[in-house]
């Protein structure tokens, strides 16, 4: 119940921002929204096991695919979105089938080295991408037939397919496929003596987290309307792998909340180089004092003020 | 023609030969014992069962089919399911999801189930999952964590989530391992059922009381290789097995 209301409460909150908030709070959250997704869409992966630190890479792909497409074909976004997210899904499926089988540090290594490569080839592919010069005067998103002009209709847009994304991984997570992607993340070994094709879940999870990365990547091309390599690094990667751990990742909330709060919080650095340094701290922040995340700060909370009621004998139930 | 047949099974690891030229045969509806001292090649034996090793040379059928060289997901598929030696559940999960898990090759959800309907799970599957945890007598404790039940009830949940991948063979490495006398009695009673209801067995274990009463076949491995076969009276009597457990006696102390 509560949750219904937290949930209502948020929607209404972000339905709101053109409303009350002028053009800079909408651009705001806008990102804000982007990142829920590039977080949100990371979490099936990590909760396999799998450290993904070249998620922005596959935003790369989806922005670069949809923006290109717009701008010379004049397809519709409908179109370039989900040709974007699928050629990110692709390429996503191209690189985790040989490299899922690394674990841990390998397979990030594996990752890591792809970002930056595709961001490599967005700065040195000069006639298609503009290079480090930036891709600009890209189309605003022509949507069934009518082209989103103003901010506010761009932000909904966004807000939409976010709401979208999160219904998807929410109704997955909470599947079979879910406790099958838990279950590989907690005893890979004993999943596999089930009969379960470890291989091939991974590598859905990863599927599934670059389709929604591209997702975000064409979101955020037709909003910001100009593209620039390095705003798809390895720096970016990792911010959206601190939203998940930061956020939380016992629970399919945590990347939200991690998304949202580090943000908001990260807005006076952002493009400076104290981004780094704060993505850093709130990273140690949390890994010295709360563990499992943003999430769990409640339930500390409350554990805290029922410890100093407890200092007096209390009958425990069933000992 | 038995169930489960290997000839020649061999692996080694580098110069070690874990397992040499093991011919094994397991009959439908049996429970075979496979004893031996530590490091004889039990465990190794069950990996290359199970599919999680790959056997240097010699084949494996099961049910007429050649099996060498399946990846573990094809091989349990086939009904050959295996638990571990030590103490292996998914920790943060309840008993009941732990055996959803299971259940996982006989369920028939696919991706439009996940993202269109009300329910997590069918209910005929959680009813089906409920019943395992029944006939184990682990029903009470459907909801609790994994990490939370007490080290008996861990294991038997092993057996509870093999079971619920309905096996032909069941695999057990070392079933009863740090049980008390009363628990690993109630074990190996719930292993004699599960066989009774068409599950051919085959164990590891190292608890002699445990194996001699339940087994009816029993085979002693030592240093990789067969060192004896038969039932529990004439293995416990055989002068190799004893001298593989005990040593060799004053006669090798004299020499």
């Amino acid at each position: 119940m509560i949750r219904r209301v937290v949930l209502a409460v948020a929607l209404l909150g972000a339905l709101l921002v053109p409303q009350v908030g002028n053009d800079y709070y909408v651009h705001l959250f806008a990102l804000v929204f982007i990142n829920v997704i590039l977080a949100a869409s990371l979490r099936p992966s990590l909760t396999c096991g799998q450290l993904n630190i070249g998620h922005s890479g596959f935003m790369c792909i989806g922005a670069y695919t949809s923006a290109l497409l717009a701008k010379h074909y004049a397809l519709p976004f409908e179109l370039t979105l989900v040709i974007g997210a699928l050629l990110a899904a692709l390429v996503g499926t191209a690189i985790g089938y040989p490299s899922l089988r690394l674990r841990g540090v390998y397979f990030a290594m594996v990752t890591v080295a792809f970002v930056e490569v595709i961001r490599l080839i967005a700065a040195i592919w000069v006639p298609l991408t503009r290079g480090n010069s930036g891709l600009s005067s890209i189309p605003k998103p022509n949507l069934l037939g009518t082209t989103l002009t103003t901010r506010a209709g761009q932000y909904y847009l966004i807000v939409a397919l976010t709401v979208v994304t999160l219904l998807i991984l929410w109704k997955l997570e909470q599947s079979r496929l879910g406790l099958i992607w838990k279950g590989i993340g907690m005893a890979d070994h004993l999943a596999q003596s089930l009969g379960v094709n470890i291989a091939a879940y991974k590598l859905l999870a990863f599927m599934i987290g670059c389709f929604f990365a591209g997702v975000a990547g064409a979101l955020y091309a037709h909003f910001i309307r100009f593209l620039f390599p390095p705003e798809f690094g390895f720096l970016v990667a990792t911010n959206i792998l601190v939203y998940n751990f930061v956020g939380g990742r016992g629970h399919f909330i945590g990347p939200i909340v991690g998304a949202i709060f580090l943000s908001l919080l990260s807005e006076p650095f952002r493009g400076s180089a104290y981004e780094t340094i704060f993505f850093s701290i709130a990273m140690l922040l949390t890994i010295l004092f709360l563990p499992g995340g943003i999430i769990t700060l409640p339930g500390k909370l409350a554990g805290f003020r029922w410890g100093r009621a407890a200092s007096a004998p209390t009958p425990s139930p069933a000992g | 023609m038995a169930l489960l047949e290997t000839r020649g099974l061999t692996k080694h690891f580098g110069g070690l030969a874990a397992v040499q030229g093991v011919d094994l045969a397991v009959g439908d509806g049996e429970i075979v014992g496979l004893i031996g001292p530590n490091g004889a090649g039990k465990t190794t034996c069950f990996n290359l069962l199970s599919g999680f090793l790959p056997p240097t040379s010699g084949t494996i059928h099961f049910a007429g089919e050649d099996i060498t060289g399946l990846r573990s997901h094809a091989i349990v598929r086939r009904g050959l399911v295996r638990t571990f030696q030590h103490t292996t559940l998914f920790q943060d999960m309840t008993a009941l999801e732990n055996v959803l898990l299971g259940l996982h090759l006989h369920s028939a959800t696919g991706l439009r189930h996940a993202l269109f309907s009300r329910e997590s799970f069918p209910r005929e599957e959680i009813e089906q999952c409920r019943t395992v945890l029944d006939f184990t007598g682990l029903g009470a404790h459907a909801d609790q964590l994994a990490r939370n039940l007490p080290h008996g009830h861990q294991r038997i949940l092993g057996i509870a989530m093999a079971l619920a991948a309905r096996p032909r063979l069941l695999l057990l490495d070392e079933p009863v391992t740090g049980m008390n006398l009363d628990e690993s009695g109630r074990v190996m009673a719930l292993v004699k059922t599960i066989r009774d209801r068409g599950t051919t067995i085959l164990l590891v274990e190292h608890n002699m009381k445990a194996v001699m009463g339940t087994c009816g076949r029993i085979v002693v491995l030592n240093f990789g290789q067969k060192l004896a076969e038969g039932t529990p009276a004439e293995v416990s009597t055989n002068p190799a097995v004893i001298e593989a457990y005990l040593g060799a006696g004053l006669e090798h102390a004299r020499s």
